[in-house]
């Protein structure tokens, strides 16, 4: 299935942690190349653990075509709540956590209070999901159950150990869509024939994966046209509420 | 440019799913462009590892330029185990030996004697030796990178270079460990810099995992490097000059 604009990346990392690095300008070139018209990014590395301020602003003010989901670390308590306040403000259209970076189990009670504000902001919720203990993906199916009205994201599916768990957690928890920036094409197609392509988003885990890679392998999915359409823009534009 | 799959599996199904024919896998390499798979099973690691490694062996004798078998025995059985490993590589279909200490059960210092035993006799034949890796709590990239040190006439290799989330250390251990290689399979293209720049282009091999899904994993697997950005030089070594080496093909034709 032949790849046509609107694209809009539902999962692309500013920053920079460990051997990744990625600024706004090399992200405008890399979606230019690519023809995608929009990114939601999040904050990386230190920025996403301990800096959230400095993460939320690289994000928050890079470019109109960049767009921002919120990172606060929930262990700072009432201050994480005034950050996300600050962040609606600045235009944020998610709130992403990383259970292993910021050190939380996602069904920790500390959790609820920035799960309450995303409710209140009308914003969907990436987890980072796959990395064992804190990032199991079956805890946040968990968290979905308890919040119902809540939409959220698997970031990177559960890649790469954990995706033997999708199936049957798509099948329960239908407020819990798929970031599929970093999974293979038959675990992709098995969520959209069992669940429907609404459940599904392209991403670009940019710098980790990339554009040319994953475009390719959305290319070659097995899907039609007006499914194509849902996963390339239109679920993102739903979910985040873009204009 | 000529393609070597040093991480396949070729079986007819993983418990009750189908999985991709014989057939289906030739012309999957065909399509990709693959000239050799190194085809590993997937139900022998749960048992039946003299059955299975006969069934990788008549794969290999049907398509003798194509499939390179690689061997797999049972740890936790000891001597059995050795002795199975012996009589695979003492037929030189065989090249290469592959562990998946995740679906076997066994962590390498649960079976650490054995272990030391099945690593001296691969050294002996001169055959490379794969773990899956990153998986905790049997296979995670220290566990198998740790075994490095216990027969350094060993050549292990890391099955997934740190797969999602030892990508990192994966590139600090294969810097430090001269018997340490990494196959690359499930790190994407911005990982497979560092890990070059870690520890050289020569110490990487291309792998996709095909067999386990259909075409498209082996198509998307091959992406990850090709669209990494790295140099022309570096990835005819990653695709197929590095496995050329370790499984002496220039010295031992198919
Ligand atoms: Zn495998």
């Amino acid at each position: 299935m032949k790849i046509e604009p609107p694209i809009i990346d539902a999962h692309a990392l500013l920053g920079a942690e460990y051997h990744l690095k990625l600024d706004p300008v090399e992200l405008l070139r890399r979606m230019d190349a690519h023809m995608v018209e929009t990114a939601i990014a999040r904050p990386m590395g230190a920025e996403l653990a301990v800096f959230n301020t400095e993460g939320n602003n690289r994000v928050l003010k890079a470019h109109p075509r960049i767009r921002g989901m919120a990172a606060a670390n929930p262990w700072f308590g009432g201050k994480a709540i005034e950050e996300l306040k600050r962040c609606r403000d600045l235009g944020a259209v998610g709130l992403f956590l990383h259970p292993s970076r910021q050190g939380f189990m996602p069904t920790d009670d500390l959790v609820r209070p920035l799960l309450d504000f995303a409710v209140e902001a009308g914003w969907p919720v990436m987890f980072h999901t796959g990395s064992y203990v804190q990032s199991d993906i079956l805890a946040l199916g968990e968290v979905a159950r308890k919040y119902p009205g809540l939409n959220f994201i698997a970031g990177f599916g559960g890649f790469t150990d954990m995706w033997f768990e999708l199936p049957g957690l798509f099948a329960e928890a239908p407020n819990l869509y798929l970031d599929a920036s970093v999974m293979w094409s038959d675990a992709i197609e098995q969520i959209v024939r069992e669940r429907g392509e609404s459940r599904v988003l392209f991403g670009s885990a940019e710098p980790r994966n990339c554009y040319a890679a994953g475009l390719k392998m959305f290319e070659r999915l097995d899907v039609n046209d007006q499914q194509m359409r849902a996963i390339l823009s239109a679920n993102a534009k739903r979910i985040f509420r873009l204009p | 440019m000529r393609i070597i799959d040093f991480h396949t599996h070729l079986q007819d199904r993983w418990f009750l799913r189908p999985l991709p024919s014989e057939t289906q896998f030739l012309d999957g390499m065909d399509r990709c462009g693959v000239e050799v798979s190194c085809i590993y099973t997937i139900m022998g690691f749960y048992g039946n590892c003299e059955r299975e490694n006969n069934q990788l062996a008549n794969y290999a004798r049907a398509h003798p330029k194509r499939i390179i078998p690689f061997a797999t025995v049972d740890p936790k059985l000891g001597k059995p185990a050795v002795e199975e490993l012996e009589r695979c590589l003492s037929n030189p279909v065989f090249r290469g030996v592959k562990f998946h200490n995740w679906l076997q059960a066994f962590a390498p210092s649960m079976a650490r004697e054995t272990m030391i035993e099945i690593l001296r006799c691969c050294a002996r034949h001169d055959a490379p030796v794969v773990f899956h890796d990153g998986t905790p709590p049997y296979a995670t990239t220290f566990q198998i990178a740790a075994m490095t040190r216990w027969v350094p006439e060993a050549k292990i290799v890391l099955g997934h270079g740190g797969l999602a989330d030892y990508v990192y250390p994966a590139g600090q251990l294969l810097r430090d460990m001269p018997n340490l290689y990494i196959c690359f399979c499930g790190p994407k293209a911005g990982d497979l810099p560092y890990l070059v720049e870690m520890a050289g282009a020569d110490k990487v091999l291309f792998g996709s995992d095909f067999g386990f899904s259909d075409w498209k994993m082996l198509a998307g697997r091959l992406d990850d490097v090709i669209e990494s950005g790295l140099d022309n030089a570096s990835i005819e070594k990653i695709l197929h000059g590095n496995a050329e080496q370790l499984l002496h093909l220039k010295e031992r034709p198919l």
